[in-house]
């Protein structure tokens, strides 16, 4: 080992003991592998010191037992379990003081239960405590000091009780980072877990779809799930179920039971029987205390008509055509608290009306102390009634989520509804004046379905063949490319708006440059934009939100 | 008399009483618009009086609307008579949305406008 300084005096024991502990301290400082740090820092130690043996003990098991992490000398202990309480090294840990035992013959705490073992003879000990703030972590032991008389002076107890708090830092580092570590893990496997049970939820359908479903999870993963799938007749199966308890192990009875509903009914169409069948599975091998709820079911668009079974779950909600809401009761139990139960089954009819089935973490959601309750979801789908389902769910949770409501649960709800849908169209054509009319006539049609009078489809159908007139001529400017038009009901700003876009991929143009000219001017072309000013309610250019092309937006109300 | 069988937009012209009367029949959008035009300024090119029969027209926008006011303008500066006749409600509607219903002289028919001169 060099002296610290080079003009230092030939170094003393004492100078060589500090250099020892500068760089063992800075050795732990660095450390990323705590074992190997301590493995090689416990033999320096046990080299400088000039002890026979070295060793550290760490607290494991609820520090019941001290357990050899390592050692150095003639004897291996790493590995080696003693009570916490045992011998010197126990002592050390129990009263936090470096113990220094000369003669280890004449310690009254000394057991040689080691010796014994080992064959070893220990002679005089030297113990300090590993300690950070107040919390325990073990001790490291100094064995038999190669000296004449083989005893331990009390600069060698100054040194280790240094050394010992700086590998009791370094040690406890470790074990926070450690424990990091396993908290990422754990977090990713969360991950996982989560992207594996929204796989089970089913993809979100059409808008014409007449069965759609939300979840919203509290954790990472849910107790909560609904399905639908379509049978080969155009039936859809249907299910929504609240699984007791939340987190992993609810996760894991969640993944079951959706798995067997998903399989089992496919071919089994009686909601009754189908749940009948899940229950006596779920039952068979469940953990105590768990359960299930759900309601299943089959709804038939063709006649709409649904048949449902309800086990243990909250009513559904029916609501009719003329607004009035009916709850559908059910007597059954939860699935997989005991076996061969029947599961009645109800038959409704949907017509215009829409069927809410919904977990307690919709009802239960609370604002301001106060529960949302039923006639606050009654309210909430009221407030969004005019919607189309797949958007009224969206606002109805998003004003779940907002004003501060706590969601203490899992909010899943499934609507089921097979209302006429209201008229759209969504019509691609070449940027090419043959093709406007076929915009024309497509729009036309559309316009008069959703209810415009004839005039009005007049108008409409020349508001749109100048907006694309000029999409072919001043966007495209004669090149390739295509016309989107999109025509759609929207009652959300006003109601019953038609709302008409065009939009092309062509380069953006300046919005300040489509402009109609003055009407007084009596010369060929700039009627266009004068035209669609005169007959829509509104004309709004924008950039789409991908950036390219140009989208109109005209709006007009439905015969004003 | 001729006859176009090709284009979106059909048209026959007579001559009668010393005036082309050019009969289009169906929609004068964009596409239908370049032949219309033409067909307008060969007319006036020929130094003739010209009237439009626009009662088969179903469909007219503001391009074919443009055709008809180059046709008038060109007229004009030939010093030729250049009118529309006997005009569907569509094509009424339109023109007057283009606030020019009363700049072109529109007759209900030939006789009618040789009448009002």
């Amino acid at each position: 080992m060099k002296p610290i300084h080079k003009n230092a005096p030939p170094s003393t024991a004492l100078d060589q003991q500090l250099a020892l502990l500068a760089r063992i301290t800075q050795e732990f400082a660095t450390s990323l592998d705590i074992e190997e740090t301590l493995g090689i820092a416990i033999k320096q130690i046990m080299v400088n010191m000039h002890a026979e043996a070295a060793s550290i003990f760490l607290l494991e098991n609820n520090d019941t037992e001290l357990v050899c992490r390592t050692c150095a000398g003639p004897i291996q202990l790493t590995g080696l379990r003693l009570a916490a309480d045992h011998g010197i090294i126990g002592n050390t840990v129990k009263h936090n003081a470096v113990q220094m035992v000369l003669d280890v013959s004449t310690a009254p705490d000394f057991t040689a239960q080691v010796d014994a073992q080992t064959g070893f003879t220990t002679r005089s000990i030297l113990c300090a405590p590993l300690t950070v703030k107040d919390k325990k972590l073990g001790a490291i032991e100094l064995i038999n000091k190669k000296t004449d008389n083989g005893l331990f002076i009390e600069d060698d107890q100054h040194i280790l009780t240094a050394l010992a708090s700086s590998a009791a830092l370094a040690i406890h580092n470790a074990e926070m980072a450690t424990a990091l570590i396993e908290q990422e893990r754990i977090q990713h496997e969360l991950a996982l877990a989560r992207e594996i049970q929204a796989n089970l939820l089913p993809s979100v359908p059409t808008n014409h779809f007449p069965v759609h479903g939300y979840n919203l999870p509290m954790r990472e993963v849910s107790g909560d799930f609904y399905d639908y799938f379509t049978l080969p007749d155009g039936r859809i199966v249907f299910n929504l179920a609240d699984v007791s308890g939340k987190g992993m192990n609810a996760s894991l009875l969640m993944a079951k039971t959706s798995s067997l509903f998903h399989c089992l009914g496919k071919t089994q169409t009686s909601p009754g029987q189908l749940l009948h069948m899940i229950n006596n599975e779920v039952h068979e091998n469940s953990t105590r205390g768990m359960f299930v709820t759900m309601v299943g079911g089959i709804f038939d668009p063709s006649n709409n008509e649904v048949r449902l079974a309800n086990a243990g779950h909250q009513p559904p909600m029916l609501q009719f055509a003329d607004g009035h809401f009916e709850e559908i009761l059910g007597q059954s139990p939860p699935l997989g608290i005991m076996p061969d139960i029947q599961f009645p089954e109800t038959n409704l009819q949907l017509a215009d009306g829409t069927l809410y089935i919904y977990t307690d973490g919709v009802t239960e959601s609370q604002q301001n102390g106060k529960m949302l309750g039923e006639a606050g979801f009654q309210a909430m789908i009221n407030a969004h009634r005019d919607k189309p389902v797949a958007a009224r769910i969206t606002a109805m949770f998003e004003s779940l989520q907002r004003e501060g409501r706590e969601l203490h649960d899992d909010v899943t709800v499934l609507v089921i509804e097979n209302k006429p849908q209201t008229p759209s169209l969504t019509l691609s054509v070449p940027a090419k004046a043959n093709y406007i009319k076929d915009l024309r006539d497509s729009a036309r049609d559309v316009v008069l379905a959703a209810g415009s009078s004839k005039e009005q489809a007049d108008s409409i159908v020349l508001a749109i063949s100048e907006a694309a007139s000029n999409v072919i001529q001043h966007a495209y400017k004669g090149d390739d490319g295509d016309i989107e038009l999109n025509i759609h009901v929207d009652s959300s700003i006003a109601p019953d708006q038609l709302v008409i876009s065009l939009r092309d991929y062509a380069d953006t143009i300046d919005i300040n440059e489509v402009r109609s000219r003055a009407l007084d001017d009596v010369r060929p072309g700039g009627l266009g934009v004068h035209f669609m000013k005169q007959l829509m309610d509104n004309l709004v250019y924008t950039v789409p939100e991908d950036g390219r092309g140009n989208r109109l937006e005209m709006r007009i109300t439905i015969n004003e | 008399m001729s006859k176009n069988s090709e284009s979106p937009v059909k048209f026959e012209i007579d001559d009668e009483q010393g005036y082309l009367i050019v009969r289009f029949s169906g929609e004068i959008d964009l596409y239908g618009t370049p032949h219309a035009r033409e067909v307008i300024l060969n007319c006036i090119n020929a130094e003739r009086n010209t009237v439009i029969d626009l009662s088969a027209v179903t469909y007219i926008d503001s391009s074919g609307v443009a055709s008809l006011v180059e046709g008038y303008q060109q007229a004009k500066n030939q010093q030729l008579e250049f009118g529309l006749i006997n005009i569907s409600d569509a094509v009424q509607n339109v023109l007057e949305l283009a606030h020019l219903d009363k700049v072109f002289s529109i007759h209900a028919s030939l006789d009618e406008r040789i009448q009002a001169s």
